[in-house]
């Protein structure tokens, strides 16, 4: 009985201050942004209440709009492309080839470093080093091209994790079923189409809706690449909040768009779960 | 169906490790085969060389009269069932088994057909719509079958089928592979390391040690006609019993005992000149007698042990008792009114004695 009641007491020794923690960091400060949602707080001075003003504004501003648009395309188009060749790598690693455990160690070196640092190292690629070798423009410095970047940087650093889940999920399939299949004719992608892929779903699925929020998310990358330019045209969500809010006197509307934002990303993360957990087989 | 041929098969992988070695076998079409040995003998090895599933080092492998040495395994017409039966566990009952006719774009009435005509004589019929992790371990065993079975294959090759399944399941099992054999008049390549599985299924069995075969034949002639110590105690449970004894030229004595030889017998150890010389002695436990009881076969000299263990199993009493600093067991009958620490008399049936050379550890006499 003692033995249990200093366990209880080292366990709430342990939590009570991580949770004190987390309320006065994580859910005080999303309290308040959801009270400052309503009013015409400018980060400074006084303010007033408005109401539900800030949040019909939301759906007028242009430039809100352009950034969803933007921050959609991009989450879309990189989520892709990370999943696409992630699966590949992780086909490729998992297969036998030589030094197998070296080049997964070196593909997973990008998730260790902070995005911000990716960010300027590639920010220094794009603006010197490949102009220099195209003898074109920076692709920062265009409107058409620049978000394209961005889906580089993101998808590079990506790349790991998602590979790393891919390559648990590959181990997951037993060696005999493939053998199996091997015997009954699928080789090649008709392997991959009826056996490996069904049989990783659950992976793909938790690649995808992570890989999706962590997209639409993005903020360090396009801090260090383009801070929002050129012409606003890679401004995303997160940039636009925090830019806007902290800098532009906008924190009680930027503080809506934080809400509406929240909301968004939990709809398509449950969306897409409940989509992919239906084509998931039940093992 | 068809037969193959394996001529001077060898496994050896890159760090030197022979697993095969010089694999010699002519199997005849609609025959059942057994590879038998204790693991790590090369008999798994042996059955995915001929899947494909494994390079083959050196040797021909032919199926019917193609080589398939580099021919794929999709490409041999062969069909296999796994230990852990290897089934895909996201497919239905009837997508495990209409698979690999899919694959080969077979219409989709035949496949109906092939599936539901295998589901039937497997009985599997009300679970045709269920996954594998849904079923019994010996539904899960049938599936498999029945997924060999569709694609009407030249040959069969099973490895070690049955092991995962309970004893009385396995038996089952057993009957109804047997009964397969039978009504598809299939050649069968079939792995196990249990000899009742052996000798009940065999039509001819190979037993294999260190990756060598050590004895082609029939179940019969295995268990009564052993070609080395291994074979002799490999094939039969309990083992044989196993005596150093010394060939006087008439007689084998071990622990004091002599122990008569039919003359003909007798001859052959003395013409191949082993009197004087120690061998070893094989007799089977069921032809280890109680001396005093009532035998209709020609008894040696009785011996005098002390019973170690006593098993009642049933129909019949095991004993278990040390001689000649050998371990031995007997089987006798149910009305044994042995007891553990009891002294009993024992005796061998003069013919049943088999005598091994104590170097080479072949066979000289059975």
């Amino acid at each position: 009985m003692k033995s249990q009641n200093e366990r209880k007491r080292t366990f709430l020794l342990i939590a009570i201050p991580i949770l004190l923690l987390f309320f006065a960091f994580n859910t005080v400060p999303l309290i308040r942004g959801f009270i400052y949602s309503f009013t015409n707080f400018r980060g400074y001075g006084s303010f007033d209440w408005v109401g539900l003003r800030n949040y019909v504004d939301l759906f007028t501003d242009t430039r809100v709009g352009n950034s969803y648009w933007f921050t959609f395309k991009l989450a879309l188009v990189a989520t892709i492309l990370i999943n696409i060749l992630s699966l590949i790598m992780a086909l490729a690693l998992n297969s036998k080839i030589r030094f197998k455990s070296f080049l997964r160690g070196m593909y997973f070196i990008p998730n260790i470093l902070g995005a911000l640092v990716v960010g300027y190292i590639f920010s220094y690629i794009f603006t010197y080093i490949l102009p220099a070798i195209t003898h074109a423009a920076s692709m920062l410095a265009s409107r058409t091209w620049a978000w394209l970047a961005i889906v580089i940087v993101c998808a590079w650093q990506s790349i790991a994790m998602n590979t790393l889940i891919y390559i648990s999920g590959l181990q997951t399939v037993p060696e005999d079923v493939y053998e199996a299949a091997a015997l009954d004719g699928a080789t090649g992608w008709n392997r991959f189409r009826y056996i490996t892929f069904p049989l990783i779903m659950p992976f793909f699925t938790i690649n995808m809706v992570l890989c999706m929020k962590n997209n639409l998310m993005v903020f360090d990358q396009i801090m260090a690449l383009t801070k929002g330019g050129p012409a606003q045209s890679t401004e995303s969500i997160s940039y636009l909040i925090y830019n806007n809010g902290m800098n532009g006197g906008q924190f009680g509307f930027q503080s809506a768009n934080a809400v509406i934002f929240f909301i968004v990303i939990v709809v398509i993360s449950i969306l897409q779960l409940r989509f992919l957990n239906k084509k998931e087989e039940q093992l | 169906m068809a037969g193959l041929s394996l001529q001077h098969i060898w496994k050896k992988y890159p760090n030197g490790y022979e697993a095969v070695k010089d694999f010699n076998l002519e199997i005849a079409d609609k025959e059942f085969i057994i590879f038998v040995g204790p693991s790590g003998c090369g008999k798994s090895t042996t059955l995915r060389m001929i899947a494909g599933l494994e390079d083959i080092s050196s040797g021909t492998l032919k199926i019917g009269e193609r080589v398939v040495n580099d021919v794929e395994s999709k490409d041999r017409d062969i069909a296999m069932v796994f230990q852990n039966y290897a089934l895909y566990p996201h497919m239905t009952v009837y997508d495990n088994m209409a698979f690999a006719l899919m694959l080969k774009k077979t219409p989709k009435s035949e496949i109906d057909k092939a599936v539901r005509e295998a589901a039937r004589i497997l009985e599997l019929e009300k679970v045709l719509d269920r996954r594998p992790s849904q079923l019994s371990g010996g539904q899960r065993q049938r599936v498999a079958m029945g997924r060999a079975i569709v694609r009407n294959p030249q040959v069969f090759l099973m490895d070690e089928p049955l092991s995962n399944l309970d004893a009385k399941l396995r038996v089952q099992m057993r009957a109804e592979i047997a009964k397969l054999h039978d009504r598809l008049g299939a050649t069968i390549i079939y792995v196990t390391h249990d000899q009742t599985e052996a000798m009940t299924l065999g039509t001819r069995i190979v037993v294999m040690k260190d990756g060598i075969v050590q004895q082609v034949d029939s179940p019969t002639n295995l268990y009564n006609k052993p070609n080395n110590i291994f074979v002799a105690g490999f094939i039969g449970s309990p083992q044989m019993n196993f005596i150093e004894s010394k060939f006087d030229g008439a007689t084998l004595e071990a622990g004091g005992v002599k122990f008569e030889l039919p003359d003909e017998k007798a001859a052959i150890l003395k013409e191949k000149g082993y009197t004087g010389k120690n061998v070893i002695m094989g007799v089977r436990p069921e032809n280890v007698y109680d001396s005093k009881a009532e035998s209709l076969c020609k008894l040696t000299s009785p011996f005098e042990a002390k019973i170690t263990v006593f098993e009642l199993l049933g129909s019949e009493v095991q004993l278990y008792f040390d001689f000649a600093g050998a371990s031995m067991s007997a089987k006798v009958g149910q009305g044994s009114r042995a007891a553990v620490g009891d002294s009993m008399s024992f005796a061998f049936d003069v013919d049943k004695i088999h005598v091994f050379d104590k170097e080479t550890e072949q066979a000289i006499i059975h």
